[in-house]
């Protein structure tokens, strides 16, 4: 008890870990449940991709693999992993960011300029959110048609990934903006600074963290996008990871192994990554009215 | 609040390339939807117009619609429940946990994971005793046999067992963003709180949730988004089926708009889905803000 | 409206500029020389082409992918200047984006779709260019077999090549019967009824059915519609000499909710899909599978392969003719008639379709095809089981289209899902013919 008491910072911050030890051993028990049921996937996926397809139909929820079908992978990479995931990763980071460029300039605009339009531009997003993409694939294409040169490049799903990215991030970021202090902003400018420059040197390194909650939920939009891409990209130079996915689909046959270990070598380093960094994610991650 | 007074350029400089993009590609289409949905239109062939005979045949003799619309709000109202509870475990980690960022790191796994693999788990599963599903095979063990259930295939429970996945998959989401707003509270506040004799769960009910409520609010419109759209899961694991038992929204959008060859018609439940997401979050955004005054 | 989509194409293209310069991002797209149906380039000088093939042959293991690839492969040595790009889909995706591209008249040089009714509407809008002087090109209209052209015909033109010619018969396997001490394959309706319930009663699965895709169901549906009407009833209800009313309907729905109540199918239909259901047959939990002759070949090479047989769908109430069939012309190449370059398309299409019928004899999947095969199945190593498959296939006479190649895809869409609610619950009959006929008059 006493040790825990000067053990201190971290006890202030967690105020009460000196609580009875059952109520403590009680949640540890509810937490550690939890975490077994939602990482039990990833081992499943990773027993699934060395799996033949008869083992993975047969549809036991807990068998090990018989022998292990390392051909899964061979067919994975076969099926221009490589190409796909560098077409993958471009298309994510380049829509990232434009979101964010983007998408911070109209919310700096829409709280902290002083025009009419303001409140209307921000409804014209807010109506935005909820627009299922199933309905626009079409209109899209004719529009994309009559541009020369677009339909079929990266840039064909590139700029509807950033245009539906754009109004949560204006959400999530105007949100967050509202809170600044409006005299740090008129402090700079009276010292001469440009509108561009408070944006850039003062207003975007204070909004870090809604940013990476707006990375976050790009990221996990687009990673997996399948039905915008497969009507935009025809030819295998621009393909993305779920093209590769889905290649293992058709129409009187499925090669489940080969999908699972695809998605294996799609999800594997993302996760990595992502426990790597997510320190400096959950840090970073913040919005709102917190820091006000 | 007093705003920053900017010439008209700036204005335009730091708006129009997104809005321009914006109003184009997500605008635009809406616009052109509801063109098309006064229409009687296979997508290749001729047009005839019909007025807004697809939405009284979509609202009075659409037998499909109404079940899907109550699905999917019934998912929107769940999802919405899910995040208090997030909120909860959320607490509860950065009270007793040492290392909490790797327990919600290794929460937000089934997020990343493609739904055609949560898909292919899911009916392992639920899947029949005798193909091995996981449930009732457990059941079965445990001598409860009449508990067991083809959980995908019966029309009144299909649904839930649909959503109750939906809600494992995205827990780890709503967790990460409640536990972020939570831990990024200056720990002064806390201290301070503790002076006055608030500790624990006294302490969260004042300081914590408070100070949440606008990161609570990014949950919710985000768990409401998400149900409304929710459409791959589905396709995934159901098709929408046993006979439209667990058609939503969006599937039944889509099967009219592709499998049916009605684009005048999908495109009119498409408006239709526009129009109560917007009405939705407007009332969400409302009752916040209200909230949000209240608070602060 | 096609103003408008201009216009909005040049604010578009206003905007593009301005956002990629507003993200600060030079990456200039240097590769942009691709032909997407060959619309957006012009092709600088006539030697060099580009034809986009779309297809639904992605999983580059299976032997349809492989033979595909040959072909092209060969063409390419060829024809070096002409490149043949492959946009391989799976086939949900492939129809939804075709779909969308046919709105937007953007269909690819080569695409797939499916015969009769299916493609009635691309043709109709005139997306689809004739192949009539193409297959009479190095005699490869007869290459085809008998009357298999018809249905991809509108007009006394042909619009499309089909890579198959199927025919749906019950698989079944042959020790499963024996443990269960059923002596014979059954010939009628009842014996069929009886096997499932010795079957049953034995713990063995009687039949499987990867309902989830809704047309399997409707698939054998059919069939028993072929037997207790004979061939024609859904072309009678568009002449308007019969309706969904009509006692040969409602018998054949009768009919097959005997065999879901009898338990014929594997709990969980509804949620299975194709492949899955096809697996429990393949691996013997199943004794019988009633599917399109496509799936020969699978079987052929799982582990109960060698105890698969196949026998005729039965007789129905001592109705019907055994030796008429469901129909399944299979999915056909059409070229599209906007393309910019039409005659090196159909010159390649040409080449594809001649050399089709030998490349897909040696990879041993030529018995299900539409094109005659020259040489012998049995000295190639073809499995008895294949031959029995080709046997049936040659001593065809007649049937019928599946329900979703005859009629509108909306009337389909319907009749597809009241097919899988037999599955979950009881129906009567006249209700089920009425919500059909209601289907196809609202959507004529």
């Amino acid at each position: 008890m006493n040790q825990a008491l000067t053990s201190s910072a971290a006890s202030l911050a967690k105020p009460a870990r000196k609580r009875v030890p059952i109520a403590r051993i009680s949640v540890l028990t509810l937490l550690g449940i939890l975490l077994v049921t939602q990482l039990y996937p990833l081992l499943w996926l990773v027993l699934y991709s060395l799996k033949s397809n008869e083992e993975i139909l047969s549809g036991k929820f807990f068998a090990l693999p018989k022998s292990l079908q390392w051909t899964n992978y061979k067919q994975a990479i076969e099926a221009h992993y490589w190409q796909y995931l560098y077409n993958s990763v471009f298309v994510t980071v380049v829509t990232m960011v434009c979101v964010i460029v983007l998408a911070s300039m109209v919310a700096y605009a829409i709280t902290r300029f002083k025009w009419k339009l303001g409140p209307v531009v921000m409804l014209i997003f807010l109506m935005g959110m909820m627009i299922p993409v199933q309905s626009t694939l079409l209109p899209i294409m004719m529009i994309f048609k009559n541009i020369p040169g677009l339909m079929g490049t990266r840039w064909s799903i590139i700029l509807p990934y950033i245009a539906y990215q754009t109004p949560i991030a204006v959400f999530i970021l105007s949100g967050f903006m509202r809170t600044i202090p409006l005299e740090i902003e008129e402090s700079a400018h009276m010292d001469g600074a440009s509108i561009m420059r408070t944006f850039r040197s003062i207003i975007l390194p204070i909004s870090v963290p809604p940013i990476v909650t707006v990375c976050i939920l790009t990221f996990i939009n687009i990673w997996n996008e399948y039905i915008l891409a497969a009507t935009f990209i025809s030819s295998a130079k621009y393909k993305t990871l779920p093209f590769g996915v889905n290649s293992f689909v058709s129409q009187y046959s499925s090669n489940y192994g080969a999908i699972g270990a695809y998605l294996v070598l799609g999800a594997l380093p993302v996760i990595i990554m992502y426990f790597v960094l997510s320190e400096k994610i959950t840090k970073g991650m913040v919005a709102g009215a917190v820091k006000g | 609040m007093n705003a920053l007074k900017v010439p008209a350029r700036t204005i335009a400089l730091f708006v129009l390339p997104c809005l321009l993009l914006y109003v184009c590609l997500v605008f635009v289409p809406i616009f052109y939807s509801m063109y098309t949905s006064t229409f009687d239109w296979n997508g290749i062939g001729v047009k005839k117009y019909i007025g807004l005979d697809n939405y009284v045949n979509i609202l009075y003799h659409d037998k499909v619609f109404w079940p899907a619309v109550k699905h999917t709000l019934l998912f929107a109202v769940f999802s919405m429940l899910e995040i208090p509870v997030a909120l909860l475990i959320a607490t509860l980690l950065n009270r007793y946990v040492r290392k909490p960022n790797f327990f919600v790191s290794a929460y937000f796994v089934p997020v990343i994971l493609s739904v055609v693999i949560i898909g292919q788990l899911w009916k392992t599963i639920y899947n029949p005793a005798s193909l091995g599903g996981m449930i009732n095979q457990t059941l079965d063990s445990l001598g409860l046999h009449s508990w067991t259930h083809s959980w995908l295939t019966e029309p009144d429970i299909a649904m839930y067992a649909l959503y109750f996945v939906a809600l494992w998959q995205y827990l780890g989401y709503h967790l990460l963003i409640q536990f972020t707003g939570i831990s990024n509270i200056p720990t002064e506040i806390y201290e301070a709180a503790k002076i006055d004799g608030a500790e624990g769960f006294k302490a969260d009910w004042h300081i914590t949730f408070p100070l949440v409520v606008p990161i609570f609010k990014i949950s919710i419109i985000l768990a409401f988004i998400g149900s409304l759209q929710s459409f791959d899961m589905i396709m995934v694991m159901t098709g929408g089926g046993p006979a439209h038992a667990t058609d939503v929204i969006a599937t039944h959008m889509y099967n009219m708009s592709f499998a049916s060859s009605k684009f005048g018609y999908g495109s009119a439940i498409a408006i239709i889905l526009v129009i109560v997401c917007l009405v939705a979050t407007v009332i969400i955004n409302t009752a916040f803000n209200k909230l949000e005054k209240k608070i602060g | 409206m096609r103003k408008s989509t201009k216009w909005m194409s040049v604010a578009l293209a206003g905007a593009l500029t301005v956002s990629l310069a507003a993200c600060g991002s030079d990456s200039k797209d240097n590769e942009t020389n691709t032909s997407n149906g060959g619309s957006t380039t012009e092709t600088p000088k006539a030697e060099n082409v580009t034809i986009t093939f779309q297809n639904i042959y992605p999983d580059p293991s299976t032997p349809a992918a492989k033979i595909l690839d040959k072909i092209v492969k060969q063409y390419e040595a060829e024809h070096t200047n002409v490149k043949i790009e492959l946009d391989s889909l799976n086939t949900d995706q492939q129809k939804a984006k075709l779909k969308t591209q046919a709105a937007s008249k953007e269909v690819p040089d080569i695409t797939i779709v499916n015969p009769a009714a299916q493609m009635k509407d691309y043709v109709d809008a005139g997306l689809f260019a004739p192949l009539n002087d193409m297959l009479d090109k190095n005699g490869l209209k007869d290459t085809f077999q008998e009357g298999i052209l018809n249905w991809y015909s509108f007009n006394d033109n042909v619009y499309a090549l089909p890579d198959g010619n199927n025919v749906a018969v019950m698989f079944y396997n042959k020790k499963l019967f024996a443990d269960a001490g059923i002596a014979a394959p059954p010939t009628t309706f009842e014996e069929l009824l009886a096997d499932v319930k010795i079957l049953k009663d034995k713990g063995i699965t009687p039949m499987v059915m990867g309902e989830k895709d809704t047309w399997t169901g409707s698939f054998l549906f059919m069939n028993i519609l072929l037997r207790t009407n004979g061939p024609g009833f859904l072309q009678s209800v568009v002449d308007g000499s019969k309706n969904f009313s009509d006692p040969a309907f409602t018998e054949a729905v009768d009919a097959f909710q005997q065999l879901v109540q009898a338990g014929a199918f594997q709990d969980g239909a509804t949620s299975m899909d194709y492949n899955a259901a096809e697996n429990l047959f393949k691996t013997g939990k199943s004794a019988m599978y009633f599917m399109g002759s496509w799936a020969t070949g699978a079987i052929d090479q799982s582990t109960i392969g060698p105890d698969a047989g196949v026998f005729k769908f039965p007789t129905v109430n001592g109705k019907g003719n055994t030796d008429e069939y469901m129909l399944a012309p299979g999915s056909a190449f059409a070229i599209s008639a906007n393309s910019k370059h039409v005659e090196a398309t159909k010159d390649f299409l040409n080449y594809f379709m001649l050399q089709f019928p030998k490349v897909s004899f040696d990879e041993k999947n030529a018995v299900t095809l539409a094109q005659k095969v020259d040489g012998d199945f049995a000295a190639a190593g073809y499995s008895p089981l294949q031959m029995e498959v080709a046997g049936i296939k040659g001593a065809v006479k007649g049937g019928d289209l599946s329900f979703d190649n005859t009629m509108n895809p909306a009337t389909s869409q319907v009749h597809l899902t009241s097919i899988q609610n037999l599955f979950v619950q009881k129906v009567d009959s006249a209700s089920v013919g009425k919500e059909h006929q209601t289907a196809y008059d609202s959507n004529k």
